[in-house]
């Protein structure tokens, strides 16, 4: 029993980190007051991107790591690139942002599968990023299969985590963009360029969004396909919700949601009589679930979130 | 609005670039055989698509004496597929094949409009109306004879499976699998998980991990999102795989870890389709994918053949197949009794 335990909880760390990196991300947009559900495209965007540097250079084979780190920055910058695309459409022209982010989210899927098809083919895999047990650490009973062998982009991620933190509530800069997600005409009554802080930080939540995508097809699947992404975009916009707009919440929600993933895995791999259907929900019920009873606790929501700013209307 | 008409030039014009059109082959003459193609995933997918696909071009290249045309339509889903199976309609197609029991009631609704006009679906064992043909492959067939390889190979007792969601042809691949696992090593413990989806390679590839990390040395999967859990085992210095589909053999990992696999082979379904359509037969039937009518194919990997199969193994498998072909009803008849929980 202690060996299946050690298993399921050695897997969450490494299986969580595309949902913790998207929903981090998603965070810093809805701070700052836009709703992104373009997160699903800009993620589809980065598996292609990150895949196809080192596939390219390597053409399916081995390349030395840097390919797939220079994989991880071009994804980073593609996301970037998507968030300031979709500044433009809601902060600038100010378009509904639910739709735009459906649109978004829809052409970042379609385009990642076109030129998928054009340069690489069909579905195609790499060697990717290993696993790296980190020394003499990695040896420790229990802790150290779940926490210390892993690939090097999971440490970073969970490096992240607490600087989000403090980006976020220790930095002159966070404080921006909680004010402009809270209450943005008094944000611009004390000077804070509102639109700009805005743009900032879908630039932020994009090029993280690109890296959750990155993650996917260099260090965690070693493959794209069309339907890499799968819907995971959407269940990080949820778990920002499941984690209060907070990082380490957030963390907390990933970490859960893949618990329960690797859960009902095992449960069916066991051959415990229950049905696989209900087992595979188990996750998005739990999501749901917990949802339901914490959304009246919403203190911490950006009461702007998800309306355009115009500082010559007055609402 | 002559700026959005310039706008949408520049947002449309990268797209021009990659467009491309998809008739694959023969001419549009008036009396060619035309064939069209409807699948929800793509022609390239190293699965349950491709196989049609290499299917279909197969046959054509086999009948070289009839003039065919082929066109195919990727990534459709049930309630996108409807205008673009008009369309076929429309331009004189012959045979529109729905890759797919999810089409099933598409098929159904447009071939109550156009009786003339011969659809085909699958994998069911329904009989249709008389302009529907209906496919099923009989995968326990396959099942069994990875089933067998795993439990012979298995160093350790205990095999995993990977599977989509429980019905269908990947319902009896999985319970053949299961069958031809105890048929030779009766205490082995198998490992079957699904993964709910037919395309999610991650959530293949996690539950591949999970099986590994429960001991697991030889696993299977099946559908498209097998590819995922194929690479998942190839992270594993031990494990090994054996594979549905012929064209994981030829993949980066496939040559270093998939022992032997088996196929669909639809061109035979797709030659008995025109032939029965060019006698008169516009549908109603169902056929079958097996050994015994060629449906199936298998083949090692030449490179592991030698360490993985021994001539025992190879003489069982032989066996096997022999006698699928001898009785296609009957040698695996009870595989849909095959129950999970008690494994």
């Amino acid at each position: 029993m202690i060996d299946i335990i050690t298993n399921m909880l050695a897997m969450c760390i490494p299986f969580s980190v595309a949902l913790l990196l998207a929903s981090i991300g998603e965070m810093f947009n809805q701070r700052a007051g836009v709703f992104n559900l373009g997160c699903e495209g800009v993620m589809a965007m980065g598996a292609f991107v990150g895949m196809l540097i080192p596939f390219l250079a390597g053409g399916g084979g081995s390349v030395p790591q840097w390919y797939n780190a220079l994989g991880f920055l071009a994804a980073a910058l593609l996301g970037a690139f998507f968030g300031l695309f979709f500044g433009l459409v809601t902060v600038t022209f100010r378009a509904p942002q639910g739709i735009a982010g459906i649109g978004l989210q829809m052409f970042g899927v379609g385009t990642a599968g076109t030129l998928f098809r054009h340069f690489v083919g069909g579905t195609q895999s790499i060697p990717g990023i290993p696993d790296v047990d980190i020394p003499l650490l990695s040896r420790i009973p229990f802790l150290g299969d779940i926490l210390f062998s892993h690939n090097v982009a999971a440490y970073l991620a969970y490096i992240f985590v607490p600087i989000a933190w403090y980006i976020l509530f220790k930095t002159p800069w966070g404080l921006k963009v909680r004010a402009v997600g809270t209450n943005p005409r008094a944000a611009d009554s004390m000077g804070i360029n509102v639109s700009r802080t805005r743009y900032e930080a879908l630039v932020v939540g994009g090029a993280l969004a690109g890296l959750a995508g990155a993650y996917l097809s260099v260090a965690q699947a070693k493959m794209f396909s069309d339907t890499l992404i799968s819907g995971r975009g959407f269940i990080a916009v949820a778990l920002v919700y499941f984690g209060h707009w907070h990082p380490l919440q957030i963390m907390g929600g990933a970490l859960l949601f893949t618990l329960a993933q690797t859960f009902q895995t095992i449960v069916q791999s066991m051959g415990i009589s229950f049905p696989y259907e209900l087992a595979v929900m188990l996750p998005y019920v739990l999501v749901i679930v917990v949802l339901s009873f914490t959304s009246r606790n919403q203190t911490t929501a950006p009461t702007a979130l998800g309306k355009p700013f115009n500082r010559e209307i007055r609402t | 609005m002559k700026n959005l008409l310039v706008l949408a030039l520049v947002l449309i014009l990268p797209f021009s670039a990659f467009a491309g059109g998809s008739v694959e082959s023969g001419d549009t003459a008036d009396d060619a055989f035309r064939i069209a193609l409807i699948i929800e995933n793509t022609i390239d997918d190293k699965g349950w698509c491709q196989s049609m696909h290499d299917g279909i071009t197969q046959a054509i290249a086999e009948m070289p004496d009839r003039n065919i045309e082929y066109s195919y339509a990727e990534k459709l889903l049930p309630v996108d597929a409807g205008s673009i199976a008009r369309q076929y309609v429309a331009e004189g197609y012959d045979l529109i094949i729905a890759h797919g029991a999810q089409y099933k009631n598409l098929v159904m609704e447009i071939a109550e409009e156009y009786p003339d006009v011969s659809f085909a679906f699958g994998t069911s064992s329904e009989i249709g109306p008389e302009n529907v043909f209906t496919y099923m492959p009989e995968s326990e067939e396959t099942g069994y004879i990875n089933g067998l390889i795993a439990g012979t190979d298995t160093k350790v007792g205990i095999v995993g499976l990977v599977g989509p969601v429980d019905s269908g042809d990947s319902a009896r691949y999985n319970r053949g699998y299961v069958l031809g696992v105890q048929a030779v090593n009766p205490d082995a413990k198998i490992l079957v998980a699904h993964t709910g989806s037919f395309s999610d390679y991650v959530k293949s590839s996690e539950v591949a991990t999970s099986q590994l990390s429960s001991g697991a040395d030889i696993l299977t999967g099946s559908s498209q999102q097998a590819i995922g859990a194929l690479r998942a085992t190839a992270e594993s210095p031990t494990a090994m795989w054996v594979g549905q589909d012929l064209a994981q053999l030829t993949t980066e990992e496939g040559k270093l870890k998939c022992i032997a696999a088996s196929a669909y082979n639809y061109a035979a379904v797709v030659k008995e389709l025109v032939e029965k359509i060019e006698s008169g037969t516009k549908g109603g039937e169902c056929i079958p994918m097996n050994f015994a009518n060629g449906g199936f194919v298998f083949d090692y990997n030449p490179d592991l053949k030698a360490d993985w199969v021994s001539p025992e193994l190879e003489a069982m498998i032989n066996e096997a197949i022999a006698s699928f072909k001898a009785d296609s009803d009957g040698t695996l008849a009870d595989w849909a009794a095959v129950d999970y929980s008690t494994l």
